[in-house]
This record gives C-alpha cells, sequence and structure tokens, in this order.
C-alpha cells in the first residue's frame, strides 16, 4: 500500500533520476554518431528530411500511448484505431471507390472516430473492470475489422491534393507532416503539464490509492486518457493515408509494436508514474534513426523487427522501477 | 466549551477482527492529545475512521459538535481533517506544489490550465510553515526522505489556510522515520500550530508523547482504556494501561513448555538490513521457543522474512545446523529446513481454492510424486492422518481450504510444514483472526512440535502470547534487540518489563 | 468449488450445444457428418494453437507470440522437408520449444510483463522467419508430402488424422494438467502465486515450462498449418492469434489465471468454430466475423475474471 519508500531507497533516488532522463539522449547521439561513421550518407540534409517524415506518424501515435502507459495501462487496439479511421477518411474524400468528396473535414471526422473508439476502450475498461490489455485486444482487432468490412476488401486509392499535401507538402523546407507531428507534441506537452488530469495520469499512474484519497476522478480520468489517446491515432490515420495515398484495413500493420517500443526506449515506464511525451519523442527518433541505420548500411528490412524486439527487452530491463513489482505476471 | 474533533461510541469490525470496540474521545481547539497503544490496539484505525477511510460500523464522527459523515479523505480534508501517514505517499514525479495540492487544483486554473506560478506561491506559504527550504517546483523524487516527510506534513497544514473554522491535524507515526534533528523542528512546529489547529499524535515512543501531548490516551484491544493529562502521567504507569490482561498460564500450555537442548538449530551472527535491523545475533536450540516482541517498524517482522528466505540480509551470518547458508530465495530456506506460517494466511500461507490435501503437501510435493504422476492415494492418506492429528475440522480432505474457518486454515498450514518435515517453524503472527477455542488448539500444536524436537520462532499477536509460550523473549526497538529475557515456566517476565524496552 | 462455479463450468459447453442445434435449425445441411467432421478437423489446428497458452493463461500470464512462432514452425518445416524428410517435423517442433522457452526466460528472468516479453519475442521470431524463408513462401512438394506428411493430412479408419491428433493432444495434456506435479504447481501459481513461493517451490521453472510448453504446441500447429496448405511463411499463422486467445477465455478459463483445464479450451475452441462457420452460413461476411470476435473475447474475459484477485484494475 502506498508508494513505500524506506530511506535507503530514496537515498539513492536523485541520482539515479537524473541518469534516466538522460540516457535515451546519450542512446540517440551515440546512435547517430555511429551510424555517421558507417555510412556519411546519414547526415545528408535529404536524409534528415527522410527521417522527419518516417517520423511523423509514430510520433503522432506515441503522444497518445505516452498518456495510456503513463496512466499504468496499456493500449493494444492502436492498429485498429487507426485502420478504422484511415479507411473511413479514404472513402470520404476524392477517391476511386466511393463518391464522397469532403476534403481536410475528414481531418476533424478522423480525430473525433478515433477518440470514439479510444472512448469505447476506456468506458469498458472502467465500466467492466477488465485489464486494459484485454479491452483494447478485443476493441483493437473489432477495429480492424471494421475497417475491412466498410472497404469490402478493396483498396481506396485518394487523388484529393489537399490530404496528400498534408504529407507530400513542405513548408519552411520540412514535410507538413513533421509539422503536424510537432504541433501534436506540443498540445500533448501542454496537456501533461498544464491541465489537471495530465498530473492526474502521474498520480493514478504511481499509486492509485494515493489518488483516489486525494479526491481524483479515476474513472472519468481513465475514460478520458484513453479517449485523447484514441484521438491522436486518429489523426495518425489521416496522416497515414496521406503519406500511402490510399487507405486499407492493414495500412498501420506492425504500428503497435514500434510505438511500445519508442515509448519504452524513451524511458517512459511501463508500470505507470514516470516518464512523458517529451521521452518518446526521443525514443521515436532513437527507433526512427536506428530502421534508418540499418537501411543505409545494408541491413535486411525484416531485421528490423527483431532489432526492436531487442530493444524493448533492453529498454525494459534497465527500467529501474520494477521492484514495486514483487510478481510479474 | 464544545470539542472540535470528538468520536463517540465508535465500533468498527473486519473479518475476524474487532479493530475498534465503543471508542469514545475528544480533541479541545488548540490542543495536542496523544494516542498510545500496542500493536493492534486500534490507533491507526481511529484515525483512518476520523480521516474518511473507514466508515465506523456504529457511532459517529463529531466536529464542533455537529454530526458528521466523512466519506473519503478528500471529504475529511474539506471537513478541516487532514492526515498524515505512517507510510510515504509522496508521488516522486510531481513537483512539491503538486503533491501539496493534488487534486486541489482548480483554485489555480486560469483558462482550463493550471498557474504553476500561482501554486508555486502558493506552495512556498505552506512550506514557510515547515521551514522546509525547498523550491516548490523541484520534484519530490530528488528530495531527501525528511524531506518529503515534511512535505507531508505541509500538504496537512495547507488546510488551515484554506478551511474556515477549526482544523484537525492527525499525525501516525511521524517521527519513526526522523532523525532527532528533525523531529525537534517537528516539534517545534507542532508547537507553532497549537495556535491555530488541534492535533492528534501517534508514536510509539511514549517519552515524545509525552513531551508534546497536552493529554493522553491509552488504547488496547479497541478500546479506550485510560485517559490523562500528559503532567499527570508517568511512563510506567501508561505501560501498565498498555498492558492490563491477566496471564492464564494453562492458556499457553506452560506445563508443557520444555527446557530446549544444546543442539542450535540457527545460529545468527550480526544480522543487518538495510533499514530494517542490524547487529541482530541469537541462537536457536532444539526444542526451544524464541518469541520476538516489538511494534511496527521494530524490524522483527523483516527478519522473519530473512530468516525465511523472502527477502535478503545485507550482512552478517547465517548458519543452519552448522552450516553457514545464503538464502536466494524462500526455496533455499525449506530445502534447509526452514518454514514460515505468514501472517496473510489467504495469500501467503495457503492456496484459498485448493483442497486441504493439495494443500498439505504443496511443500513437499517431491514426496508425493512417482515417475512423472501426482500419487493421490498417499496424498489423502497423509492428509487425513494429519487432519486427525490436528483435529483440524474439515468435511473431507478434498474440500476447499478456503471454506474452513480460520483456526482449522492455520492448521493445515502447520500441517503443510509438518508434512514437508522442517526443523524450524517462523510463527508470524500465528493466531491473528483465530477464535478463542482454535487458538488454544493452536498452543497445543505449537508444543506438541517442540516435543518433537522442532525450533520455534514466534511473532506473537501480543505481548502476553509472546511471554506465555517462549522459553526466550527477545525485545526489538527500531532494528535492534533492546533486551533478551529468559522466560521459564513460573518465571516469566512482565509485559510491562517488556514494554519498557519497546517503546 | 460453490454451487456458482459449478454451474459456470458446464456453461460453455451448454452454449455450444445450442449453437449447433440453433445452425441445425436454421439450415440442417449442417449437420451432415461429412460437414461436422469437416468442422471438426479445422477446429483442431485452432485447438492445438489454443492448448500450449492455456497453461501460461492459467498462470496468469498471456503469450503474444504464438501466432509468430507457429508461422516459423512453418517455415522451418518447408525449408527442412526436402533435406531431413520426416526430421524436419521435430525440428520444426523444436523451434516452437526454444521460442516459448525465449519467452518464459525473458520474463521471468528479466522481471518483464509477459505480454511486452513475448510481445518481444514475436518480433524477434519474426524476424527469424523472414530470414529463414528469405521472404516468401515456401512450397512443400506433394511427394514430400505424401511421404512425410501423411500422418497429419490423410485419413484414418475414415476420420481425418488432424481429429486424432487433437484428441491424442487433448489427452496428453490433459493428464499432464491434472496428474503431474507441473499442472498441479501451474494450477496453484495462477491463484496464488506468492503462497507457492513462500511454500518453497521455484515458481520461476514452473513458469519458463509453461511457455516452453506453449512455443511447443505452436510449433506443432505450425507442423500441422504447413502440412495442410502445402507450405510455409512467415506470416501463415497471423490470423490465429486473436482466435485462439478468444477459445480459451470462452471456454471459461479466466485470464486472471487459476481457474480453467484442458477440456475448455477444446470447447472453446468448438464454440469458436461453430461461430464463425455459424455466421458464415447465415450471411455475416468474414471480416465483420472479425468484430464480432473481438467484442466476444472483451464479454468473455470480463464474464470469467476474478475481479477479487485484482486491487487494482490497469
Amino acid at each position: 500500500m502506498g508508494a513505500v519508500l524506506s530511506r535507503a531507497a530514496v537515498a539513492k533516488m536523485p541520482l539515479l533520476a537524473r541518469w534516466r532522463n538522460w540516457a535515451p539522449v546519450a542512446v540517440l547521439f551515440a546512435l547517430c554518431a555511429l551510424i555517421s561513421i558507417l555510412s556519411p550518407n546519414f547526415l545528408s540534409l535529404a536524409n534528415f528530411v527522410g527521417i522527419l517524415n518516417s517520423a511523423a506518424i509514430p510520433t503522432v501515435l506515441c503522444m497518445g500511448a505516452t498518456f495510456v502507459i503513463l496512466m499504468g495501462s496499456i493500449d493494444l487496439s492502436i492498429e485498429g484505431i487507426v485502420a478504422v479511421s484511415a479507411v473511413l477518411v479514404s472513402l470520404l474524400v476524392d477517391n476511386d471507390v466511393s463518391t464522397y468528396s469532403i476534403g481536410l473535414l475528414a481531418v476533424p471526422i478522423a480525430i473525433l472516430v478515433g477518440g470514439a473508439m479510444g472512448f469505447l476502450n476506456g468506458f469498458l475498461h472502467v465500466k467492466l473492470k477488465t485489464p486494459s490489455f484485454m479491452t483494447t485486444l478485443g476493441v483493437g482487432f473489432a477495429g480492424i475489422g471494421i475497417a475491412t468490412t466498410i472497404l469490402g476488401g478493396f483498396t481506396a486509392r485518394i487523388s484529393d491534393q489537399s490530404i496528400r499535401y498534408l504529407s507530400l507538402g513542405r513548408l519552411l523546407g520540412l514535410p507538413v507532416a513533421a509539422w503536424i507531428a510537432l504541433g501534436a507534441v506540443l498540445l500533448a506537452l501542454l496537456m501533461q503539464e498544464r491541465m489537471r488530469f495530465g498530473r492526474w495520469v502521474y498520480a493514478i499512474g504511481t499509486d492509485e490509492m494515493t489518488a483516489r484519497h486525494a479526491g481524483i476522478p479515476i474513472e472519468r480520468t481513465r475514460i478520458l486518457i484513453f479517449s485523447i489517446a484514441g484521438m491522436f491515432y486518429g489523426l495518425a490515420g489521416v496522416l497515414s493515408v496521406a503519406q500511402f495515398g490510399q487507405g486499407h484495413a492493414l495500412i498501420s500493420q506492425g504500428r503497435l509494436f514500434s510505438t511500445v517500443t519508442a515509448v519504452v526506449v524513451g524511458g517512459t515506464s511501463l508500470s505507470g508514474g514516470v516518464g512523458s511525451v517529451l521521452n518518446s519523442v526521443i525514443g521515436v527518433f532513437i527507433v526512427t534513426v536506428l530502421a534508418n541505420g540499418m537501411i543505409l548500411t545494408g541491413v535486411p528490412p525484416y531485421v528490423q523487427q527483431g532489432v526492436q524486439g531487442l530493444l524493448i527487452i533492453v529498454a525494459v530491463t534497465l527500467a529501474l522501477d520494477r521492484s514495486r513489482l514483487d510478481v510479474v505476471k | 466549551m464544545e470539542p472540535v474533533l470528538e468520536i463517540r461510541g465508535v465500533s468498527k469490525a473486519f473479518p475476524g477482527v474487532k479493530a475498534l470496540d465503543n471508542v469514545s474521545f475528544s480533541v479541545g481547539k488548540g490542543e495536542v492529545v496523544g494516542l498510545i497503544g500496542e500493536n493492534g490496539a486500534g490507533k491507526s484505525t481511529v484515525l483512518k475512521v476520523l480521516n474518511g477511510i473507514y466508515k465506523p460500523d456504529s457511532g459517529g464522527v463529531f466536529i464542533d459538535g455537529m454530526s458528521a459523515n466523512i466519506t473519503s479523505p478528500r471529504d475529511a480534508f474539506d471537513k478541516g481533517i487532514a492526515m498524515v501517514f505512517q507510510e510515504q505517499l509522496m508521488l516522486p514525479s510531481l513537483t512539491v506544489a503538486e503533491n501539496i495540492f493534488l487534486g486541489r487544483e482548480e483554485e489555480f486554473l486560469k483558462y482550463g490550465l493550471i498557474s504553476k506560478s500561482r501554486m508555486n506561491v502558493a506552495a512556498a506559504i505552506e512550506l514557510s510553515k515547515v521551514r522546509l527550504n525547498v523550491a516548490p517546483s523541484t520534484r519530490c523524487s530528488e528530495l531527501s526522505f525528511a524531506d518529503r516527510q515534511m512535505v507531508e506534513i505541509a500538504k496537512a497544514l495547507s488546510l488551515d489556510s484554506r478551511i474556515k473554522g477549526d482544523v484537525t491535524i492527525l499525525l501516525d507515526e511521524p517521527t519513526s522515520v526522523l532523525e532527532r534533528k528533525e523531529i525537534d523542528l517537528l516539534f517545534e512546529i507542532i508547537k507553532d500550530l497549537k495556535q491555530r489547529a488541534s492535533i492528534v499524535f501517534i508514536s510509539h515512543r511514549l517519552e515524545e508523547v509525552l513531551a508534546i501531548s497536552d493529554r493522553v490516551y491509552v488504547m488496547r484491544d479497541g478500546k479506550v482504556v485510560f485517559e490523562t493529562t500528559a503532567a499527570d502521567a508517568t511512563v510506567k504507569g501508561l505501560h501498565q494501561h498498555m498492558v492490563g490482561r491477566q496471564l492464564h498460564n494453562e492458556y499457553y500450555r506452560e506445563a508443557r513448555q520444555r527446557h530446549p537442548t544444546a543442539v542450535p538449530v540457527i545460529e545468527a551472527q550480526d544480522l543487518a538490513k538495510k533499514g530494517r535491523f542490524s547487529n541482530v545475533t541469537f541462537t536457536l536450540h532444539e526444542g526451544e521457543i524464541i518469541g520476538i516482541a516489538g511494534v511496527i517498524g521494530s524490524g522483527r517482522e523483516d527478519l522473519a522474512k530473512c530468516l525465511a528466505g523472502h527477502t535478503a540480509i545485507d550482512a552478517g551470518v547465517l548458519k543452519i545446523g552448522g552450516k553457514p547458508v545464503s538464502f536466494r530465495a524462500a526455496y533455499d530456506a525449506t530445502a534447509a529446513g526452514i518454514g514460515l506460517v505468514p501472517s496473510e494466511r489467504k495469500i501467503e500461507g495457503l492456496v484459498a481454492s485448493f483442497s486441504v490435501a493439495e494443500n498439505m503437501t504443496l511443500a513437499a510435493i517431491p514426496k508425493f510424486v512417482s515417475g512423472c504422476v501426482l500419487r493421490f492415494a498417499l496424498e489423502n492418506k497423509t492428509a487425513r492422518d494429519w487432519v486427525d492429528r490436528l483435529k483440524i475440522k474439515t468435511p473431507s480432505t478434498g474440500t476447499m481450504v478456503g471454506s474452513l474457518s480460520g483456526g482449522n486454515q492455520q492448521k493445515v498450514v502447520l500441517a503443510k510444514w509438518r508434512v514437508a518435515g522442517v526443523r524450524v517453524v517462523i510463527l508470524d503472527h500465528p493466531t491473528r483472526g483465530i477464535d478463542v477455542g482454535a487458538k488454544e488448539d493452536v498452543y497445543e500444536l505449537i508444543r506438541d512440535m517442540t516435543a518433537e524436537g522442532l525450533a520455534v520462532i514466534l511473532l506473537g499477536d501480543t505481548l502476553e502470547e509472546v511471554i506465555g509460550l517462549s522459553s526466550r523473549i527477545l525485545v526489538m526497538r527500531d532494528g535492534e534487540i533492546a533486551a533478551t529475557f529468559n522466560a521459564a515456566p513460573g518465571n516469566k517476565p512482565t509485559q510491562v518489563e517488556l514494554v519498557g524496552h519497546m517503546v | 468449488m460453490g454451487m456458482r462455479d459449478r454451474l459456470q463450468a458446464y456453461v460453455p459447453a451448454i452454449v455450444l450445444v445450442a449453437l449447433v442445434a440453433a445452425i441445425g435449425l436454421y439450415d440442417n445441411t449442417f449437420f451432415s457428418s461429412g460437414n461436422l467432421l469437416t468442422i471438426f478437423a479445422d477446429t483442431m489446428t485452432l485447438f492445438l494453437m489454443a492448448s500450449g497458452v492455456t497453461f501460461v493463461i492459467m498462470i496468469g500470464g498471456i503469450d503474444l507470440s504464438i501466432q509468430s512462432v507457429a508461422s516459423l514452425a512453418s517455415c522451418i518445416l518447408a525449408i527442412s522437408l526436402p533435406r531431413f524428410g520426416f526430421g524436419a517435423v521435430p525440428l520444426a517442433i523444436l523451434g516452437g520449444t526454444v521460442s516459448g522457452l525465449l519467452g518464459g526466460l525473458v520474463s521471468t528472468r528479466l522481471r518483464i510483463p509477459s505480454f511486452i516479453a513475448t510481445l518481444a519475442v514475436s518480433g524477434l521470431v519474426l524476424s527469424a522467419a523472414y530470414w529463414l524463408s528469405a521472404e516468401r513462401s515456401i512450397n512443400v512438394s506433394s511427394e514430400d508430402s505424401d511421404r512425410v506428411l501423411g500422418w497429419v493430412v490423410g485419413e484414418t479408419a475414415g476420420v481425418p488424422n488432424e481429429i486424432w491428433l487433437g484428441l491424442a493432444v487433448l489427452a496428453i495434456l490433459s493428464g499432464l494438467f491434472g496428474l503431474t506435479p507441473f499442472g498441479r504447481l501451474v494450477r496453484a501459481i495462477g491463484s496464488q502465486e506468492r503462497a507457492v513461493m513462500a511454500s518453497g517451490i521455484d515458481v520461476n521453472r514452473t513458469k519458463v515450462a509453461a511457455y516452453a510448453l506453449s512455443g511447443t504446441m505452436a510449433g506443432v500447429a505450425g507442423v500441422v498449418m504447413g502440412a495442410r496448405l502445402g507450405s510455409g511463411s512467415p506470416t501463415l499463422a497471423n490470423e490465429f492469434l486473436l482466435p485462439a486467445i478468444a477459445c480459451i477465455v470462452v471456454g471459461g478459463t479466466a485470464i486472471t489465471g487459476g481457474v480453467g483445464s484442458i477440456w475448455r479450451t477444446f470447447v472453446g475452441a468448438l464454440i469458436v468454430q461453430v461461430v464463425r462457420i455459424g455466421m458464415t452460413f447465415v450471411g455475416v461476411s468474414a471480416f465483420a466475423q472479425q468484430i464480432v470476435f473481438g467484442f466476444i473475447l472483451v464479454a468473455a474475459v470480463a464474464a470469467t475474471m476474478d475481479r477479487g484477485k485484482i486491487f487494482v484494475i490497469k
């Protein structure tokens, strides 16, 4: 009960906390240094722009996922929600399958749909008192199913230029998608630091009992966080359609894995209460730069998953808060 | 004048134990009231009722003479009551200011966003009340232990600038984690506070309580047994009230207490665990019962867990049967012949959904395996034998253990270790939550065990139990062995003698 | 076991019978023996996948790597058949065992929650499968198949061999579960791990064994899938993760652990299969079926889990 801390444990804390915060940045720098030695192309502007482009969607996804993980839960529905959002967008704008053409109006719709599915995640989790990994697993699979059903097995290729601009366009030399991702980060940061529920997420993730005693509305906050996460995934869905020029149900296959990897590698703890969205941004860059580096140095693409798997294991192992979990399931 | 805070006739029961029995006490304006008593006397429970964590089964809480229904700690706060807990509840990832105002951020909202500067300014004011020189924007993870405790106290004190009317601060063992000069500082703060607030103060250190309180209540077995002003009280007198009851030597089967043999089973030399206990040295012999007395925080529970292999010791030498050992986990301890009967029976002692037979054989499964398959017939026979020997009341050996009464469950746990053939049994609060008749059965069983040459380490529920059962008693205080008593039958130490070293 | 628990044990079987009856009423060609045998045979693959994971869920963990492991096994099978003949089968299964062991070790030694550990191992296994198959699917020639895999794809006594295989696995694993110390410890750890630890048992050993078993059965499933489809590929079993978990949970095994059995998984597999076929009969598209499964999963978990066990639901 409580975050019971002995004197000895606390005495060690200050140094470790500082180390933890800077380790991911150090890792990123080391990685960049290593890759630029192995392949000088890494340091070119074109490559940098490419990295930003690759990192945009994962960043947006991580903004949502970070909040959920900070709270001590997990969200396995990422791919499903992105799929639904992407498929809807692809069918609502100029495309080769349906006759709708609502242009950029699809963006807020996608975000709302994502939020609705996130709401469902939170609602089922709270009201049915079922662990988040199960409810999000179910909703995620249902999402893929919904997306596939709506498309009926087709793929909708879009021709709406305003949507494509979101990914292909350039603003001040950098991809629009990167700017949007930056906006997402700033918004997430604002929510995390200056909104009450952002602070409450840390409380709930560290010690739910203390949070409850303080009068924090736990259930409402949980549902809210899952909904907000869903909205970020919805936005990522739009960007995915923009990037690939088409919408289909498996458009975000593999994203769950890379998102969780990025969050964990960035230094946010899986048990909750420690970390931040900025940590996740660093994590995204570590994962993206690593993938980029592997391509530049000629490593086959399928090795990436294996490397990410190793990365997760190393990152979680090095996380120093597991002493709180005495029985790990 | 109406007391600021009062409880009248409050009772509270939990499964198996009556924590509070018709308790009444009051706190006047600007008064410091001390609450003392042994473990399990009900002190913390009283505070938790005041703080809205528990609802009383009967009786009521009165604030300024009017009946109050306190539904949660937050509600208590809004009504003028704040509590500082024994365990630290500061959230490390949040700043000092955020911790102080956790859940109450509305007052700092501007256009829906928290104004950090306003919150920090408000926090600084609260921090100055506890003379803590720390920036409100510091993350709690970067503060020292003592500083965090001060922030906890500041958090409770922030009450007084926010609530109109009288406020009461409840302090549950605030000093047990502080050092001398921090305690002195705390006392100065309390003296300052008296002008604005009333205080209820729990501590196991009697001199402290007497030094700071105006009035003192003594609790025992969930009842208030004595009330006095600090000026009129003496430490010895208070000890007497804390212990009270008469010993019945038949109850503890003193006649069956054996003289231990000279064969050492456990030899402990300077055992230490950082922050829990140190300099623990003793020898346990066959047929001996060593009782360890001590309040919460004395280190005795941690020592028991270390001896059973659940946690590691940091220093010292442990020898079992003459051979030095180092336990990686409980399985090493059981291999060495040590079994722990845990205080949390349902969580660590038994698998509730398993049958009596399955539980009894759990620590000795290899004995019941032939090839790769379990020998159910042998298991059932063994279980039946022990059910008879220990007079366990159960419909059959296949009955789910969770449906048995507490006393019978405990007998199953004891049987488990007998089946496993251990040499040492560590009993951690063995009669907790068990009715009187079953307790006597358990004492009988403990005597049976020593008669067969087993050795026992006992962490008793009550001092009486420790004195009645043990051949020797170690009293622990703040992590060290404060005193040792011989407890031969007919020549037992008194409870008062023990308490003197515990508090 | 109270009255409620005992009744609850029969619910899945009742549901199964009700479903079969309902579909049969709707369209009585459903009851033709050829049809029923085919359904039964198809169910076996799913059951094989789910049988090992049952042990992992019983200890309170989860294995999110089984689909990758099964796919890997199919790749190993397809690649080694020409060279090793029948030896390819144990080799493929061994691949599954090793993967399971890895997941178990990572989870227990490094103290990482099982869903992350197995998710990570899934990535490693996937990479291995891609590397092994050089990113394409590998065909099993029909002579090789006849020679070596007849025991999987053929028939004996008029009944498809998969059914015999499934029943054999059911018998063996049920025995393992009910008659051996391993099975008892699995149940105990899932019910009350701390009590098992306090009783002096090395729980990590049992846990790792459970994960190894899960990987092994996924390997067996991969071999059977590869044999039936006549090819091995790194994504062969991707569709099977959700239904496998669904079988276990729908059959009545709680994800909180400690309650359940292999029989329940078997019944659950039949229910899942019948629901799937039933939906097709009734005209629900294959895609929509996945939505239904998602929600069935959540509902089944919510109904079976023991909330008394978990203080804080995260």
